[in-house]
């Protein structure tokens, strides 16, 4: 009796596997044929394939939604873009290497919209060779502040929605008072910090990159090395990303940091006996930008989320009530975390040098860990 | 069969190794790339570092965990004790667990604040942990449960006769094990030694997780800071993917060397299926051994999870149980992402263990000239670090060309199923060719001359005497690829979370209490499933066992 049972349900599952198997396997013979000659005659295949969805999809364009690759605010964003503008999105969310690593590969086709992210210099790269929409100008361009339109490109590729420290100077209150703290990027070389200060690697950590490429361009590469040089020289703790450093800082390893805004302000409103300061040079920033992807077969829809995200009612609930809420909205008439410092000053590297050189940054970083 | 390896495996690797060769060729352009770097290797100091400390801490802990796993097996399969059950249940825990968990445990045990100095007072934890001889002991304590399981397949069957003979010569039970056991059980050995290598050299958990307090950077670690910083260098990750592949290639012709000429088919029909029994003496310090054992081996990792999954959010808060019902509040998405991953897990162990099956049958019966081939790629998935694997997915089945014929699978479910597959193949090969390794066969031969088909020799002779190694080899697989992180965050479709993805973000985000909560809760589900599939199908064994006699 449970002989038979069991080899029923043997059987069945055989059966479901082989099933499984042999479709498998058809799919594979059938691409593995078209192998071949796909490598040469890949272009030609290229162009028919994207003109053709183009006439089918027009009237049904409504109801496919928008693809958008974004590094925060991914718990909210989407039914407030919904409900404001009746399209359909979609999102794949990851940090930003992650989403840059995919966006890369993707190259010979596409599947985002919009990209949106606190990776500008990325971005502008992206544009340079040509993947980004280029030349169209949102209705309410005029409602920039005078910092965020300082950063739109002439091409028009990207436009910022935001802006937050890649670092801001934050202590331990255990250690130090607001006067003892050190208060400018220059005091971190100062001896009397020897061993107590720590920063996140340039080389892993995504917003330490902006952080270390304002100091290249603003100081020259080597002047820049040098400060670099002497900072490890004062017993600098590099951790890999700004969550080590934070612990770091409350577990008492370290006294005072170079610490990403979010991160900071997270510890505060923890109730950690941490202190922040905004060195009066300014703290360089990161930059949330959101573009177009040129091929996008939702334009519509991917106009109407750049805006959407441009409009002070959108930034002025993000800071409210996303997750990511310390930063400096790109949009007039919008307030920023009412405990975020008043003299916030930020600064930024330019995206098309910081784009080029961040190969050449992060390698020297990389394997100045290794000795 | 080659073909499907090579669909699922190589086509994803070359498309990655070739970006060294011809950057641009997935998209278009034609250009010869700078060969000088693989050369490199020998000229940046954080790639050098990288290699030696792959190739360091690959050897360590294949050879301490191949000894460790076999020993255990050894005894598990050898003698009943207390406490035993729970060492397979440990094994599972262990296999399924994503390695970046357990080493984030190991982390939160030897970190300078860790539990271990915060709670034990024990300050000697960190040096201990923290370098290159503690992380192979970490790292051991983390794989030998590849080890023990193909060992454990092998030793299912017994040939009582060929033990019973060397004890009537007069043999002493070490030297019947040293000369006539132990040699038969070479195949699973090797089998699981290469596993645990494979495993090794291609983990990311462990480097990644340590980085904090540690620096050891190995190659899977820097690949993926060459695929995961920005700018992003296909070309670098092919390089460096190019010599993860030679020390693979490397180890396994050492496999083959060490196995040259022997044959290992030594099953018969006087094969009796070997049962555990009660030792004479000793049983009570095997259980107090191996309940010693597990207390670290997975006591520490998990318990460290487990404490932090529990503590509170506040500095020095007491304990909660707030993690866990944030869990089912956060708009379904666990749930979700959970679901999403089970059916993943669940496709992709069915097709990998058909695969599995034939390509450990071709490998053990067959005089296909390809063979060693086979071989090979069976096992390089499991080396090649999954972002190398997914970002090559990508390449392939991302192409235009794939859209009118249906095939365009990047952006679907099924490009992770098929990701799973990949990552399932070297585990189920490998424990079904150490368990088939012992089918002579002459007994398929056999059923062959009464006229038995294929598919009915391998249905009626075949499948029920590894029957045990088909079970494991799949749910392990299932188990894996529910945790498949690197996979799964290159390659999830829109709108299509999966639990890694959704544990990771939580990570990121310094949930630390909800990502343990998570990875806890993910984990005590599916073995759950493991254990009940599994008494399930051992159960019915019996029984039938029972009727037909």
């Amino acid at each position: 009796m449970t002989t038979i049972v069991r080899r029923k349900r043997v059987t069945a599952l055989l059966a479901l596997s082989l099933s499984l198997a042999l479709s498998a396997c058809g799919a594979q013979n059938a691409s593995q044929n078209a192998a071949g000659p796909a490598a040469e005659g890949q272009a030609p295949a290229n162009t028919e394939a994207s003109a053709a969805p183009e006439a089918s999809t027009e009237p049904s364009k409504s109801d496919e939604p928008l693809v958008v690759y974004l590094n925060d605010f991914d718990e909210i964003i989407q039914p407030m873009f919904e409900q404001a503008t009746g399209y359909k999105l979609e999102l794949v969310s990851g940090n930003g290497a992650e989403l840059a690593s995919r966006i890369e590969a993707e190259k010979g086709n596409p599947h985002w919209d919009v990209v949106w992210m606190d990776s500008m210099p990325m971005i502008d790269q992206l544009g340079k060779s040509g993947h980004l929409l280029e030349g169209w100008t949102p209705a309410d361009i005029g409602n920039l502040t005078d910092f965020a339109s300082g950063l739109v490109p002439a091409s028009g590729a990207y436009y910022p929605t935001g802006a937050h420290a890649a670092a801001v100077i934050a202590y331990n209150t255990k250690a130090f008072t607001k006067d003892t703290a050190p208060k400018t990027w220059a005091d971190l070389t100062d001896a009397k910090f020897k061993n107590t200060l720590g920063m996140a690697d340039p080389a892993v950590a995504a917003p330490a990159y902006p952080f270390v490429s304002w100091f290249f361009q603003n100081q020259g590469m080597d002047a820049a090395k040098g400060y670099f040089d002497s900072l490890f020289k004062n017993g600098m703790h590099v951790y890999p990303k700004n969550p080590n450093v934070a612990k770091a800082l409350t577990g008492g390893e370290i006294k005072a940091a170079a610490l990403q805004e979010s991160n900071a302000y997270a510890l505060k409103n923890k109730g950690e006996p941490v202190d922040i300061i905004w060195p009066a040079e300014g703290a360089p920033a990161s930059v949330r930008v959101a573009a177009i992807q040129k091929e996008t077969k939702h334009l519509e829809a991917a106009k109407a989320f750049v805006e959407f995200l441009l409009d002070p009612k959108t930034q002025q609930e993000l800071i409210d009530k996303g997750e990511e809420s310390y930063f400096e909205p790109s949009a007039k008439g919008v307030n920023a975390k009412a405990d975020r410092a008043a003299d916030a000053k930020l600064v930024v590297a330019e995206a098309a040098w910081a784009g080029e050189k961040e190969g050449e940054i992060k390698q020297w970083f990389a394997d100045k860990a290794v000795k | 069969m080659l073909a499907v390896l090579f669909v699922l495996i190589l086509l994803p690797l070359l498309a990655v190794v070739v970006q060294v060769l011809f950057p641009g060729i997935f998209f278009g352009t034609l250009k010869i790339g700078d060969l000088s770097l693989l050369l490199d290797i020998f000229r940046r100091p954080l790639w050098y570092a990288s290699l030696k400390n792959s190739v360091l801490l690959g050897l360590g802990t294949t050879v301490l965990a191949t000894l460790l796993g076999g020993a255990l097996a050894f005894a598990r399969s050898r003698w009943a004790f207390r406490t035993a059950r729970l060492l397979d249940v440990s094994v599972w825990l262990l296999l399924i667990t994503p390695s970046f968990i357990l080493a984030q445990g190991w982390v939160m045990f030897a970190a300078p604040d860790g539990l271990a100095s915060q709670w034990l007072g024990w300050n000697g934890a960190t040096r201990m942990v923290f370098q290159p001889a503690g992380l192979i002991a970490v790292m051991t304590l983390s794989k030998f449960p590849l080890a023990f399981l193909t060992v454990k397949a092998a030793l299912e069957w017994r040939v009582e006769r060929l033990s019973d003979a060397a004890r009537l010569s007069g043999a002493s039970p070490w030297t019947v094990l040293r000369t006539v056991e132990l040699p038969l059980l070479l195949p699973a050995i090797c089998s699981g030694a290469m596993l645990v290598f494979m495993d090794t050299v291609g983990d990311f958990g462990l480097p990644a997780s340590i980085a904090a307090v540690f620096r050891f950077p190995t190659l899977p670690y820097s690949i993926y800071s060459a695929l995961y910083t920005s700018p992003i260098r296909f070309d670098m990750a092919g390089a460096l993917s190019f010599y993860l592949v030679l020390l693979i290639a490397l180890a396994m012709s050492v496999q083959l060397y060490a196995m040259r000429k022997s044959r290992f088919d030594f099953l018969s029909s006087r094969a009796v299926k070997s049962e555990p029994r009660r030792p004479a003496k000793g049983g009570a310090l095997l259980a107090l051994g191996n309940a010693a054992f597990l207390a670290v081996a997975i006591g520490i990792p998990l318990g460290s999870n487990l404490l932090m999954s529990l503590q509170g959010d506040s500095a020095g808060g007491g304990f909660t149980l707030e993690h866990y019902r944030a869990l089912f509040r956060d708009g379904g998405r666990l749930a979700q992402g959970l679901a999403h991953s089970l059916e993943i897990a669940l496709a992709a162990a069915a097709i990998g263990l058909v695969v599995g099956f034939l390509t450990a049958y071709v490998l053990n019966y067959t005089r296909f000239k390809l063979k060693k081939t086979i071989d090979v790629l069976s096992l390089v998935s499991l080396a090649v670090p999954g972002i190398v694997l997914g970002i090559g997915y990508i390449f392939i089945w991302n192409q235009a060309w794939l859209q009118p014929i249906g095939l365009l699978l990047y952006g679907t479910p099924w490009i992770l199923a098929l990701g799973g597959v990949a990552g399932a193949i070297p585990v189920i090969t490998r424990i079904m060719a150490g368990a088939m390794a012992q089918v002579p066969e002459r007994l398929l031969a056999a059923a062959q001359l009464q006229g038995a088909g294929f598919s009915r020799r391998l249905r009626t002779v075949l499948a029920p005497l590894v029957k045990g190694a088909l079970l494991s080899a799949g749910l392990t697989a299932f188990g894996s690829s529910v945790f498949d992180l690197a996979l799964s965050s290159v390659l999830y479709p829109p709108n299509y979370m999966t639990l890694p993805v959704v544990i990771n973000k939580a990570f990121e985000d310094l949930r630390f209490g909800y990502a343990s909560a998570a990875t806890l809760t993910g984990a005590g589900l599916v073995v759950l499933i493991i254990l009940s599939v599994d008494l399930l199908a051992r159960g019915t064994r019996r029984s039938s066992r029972r009727t037909t006699s």
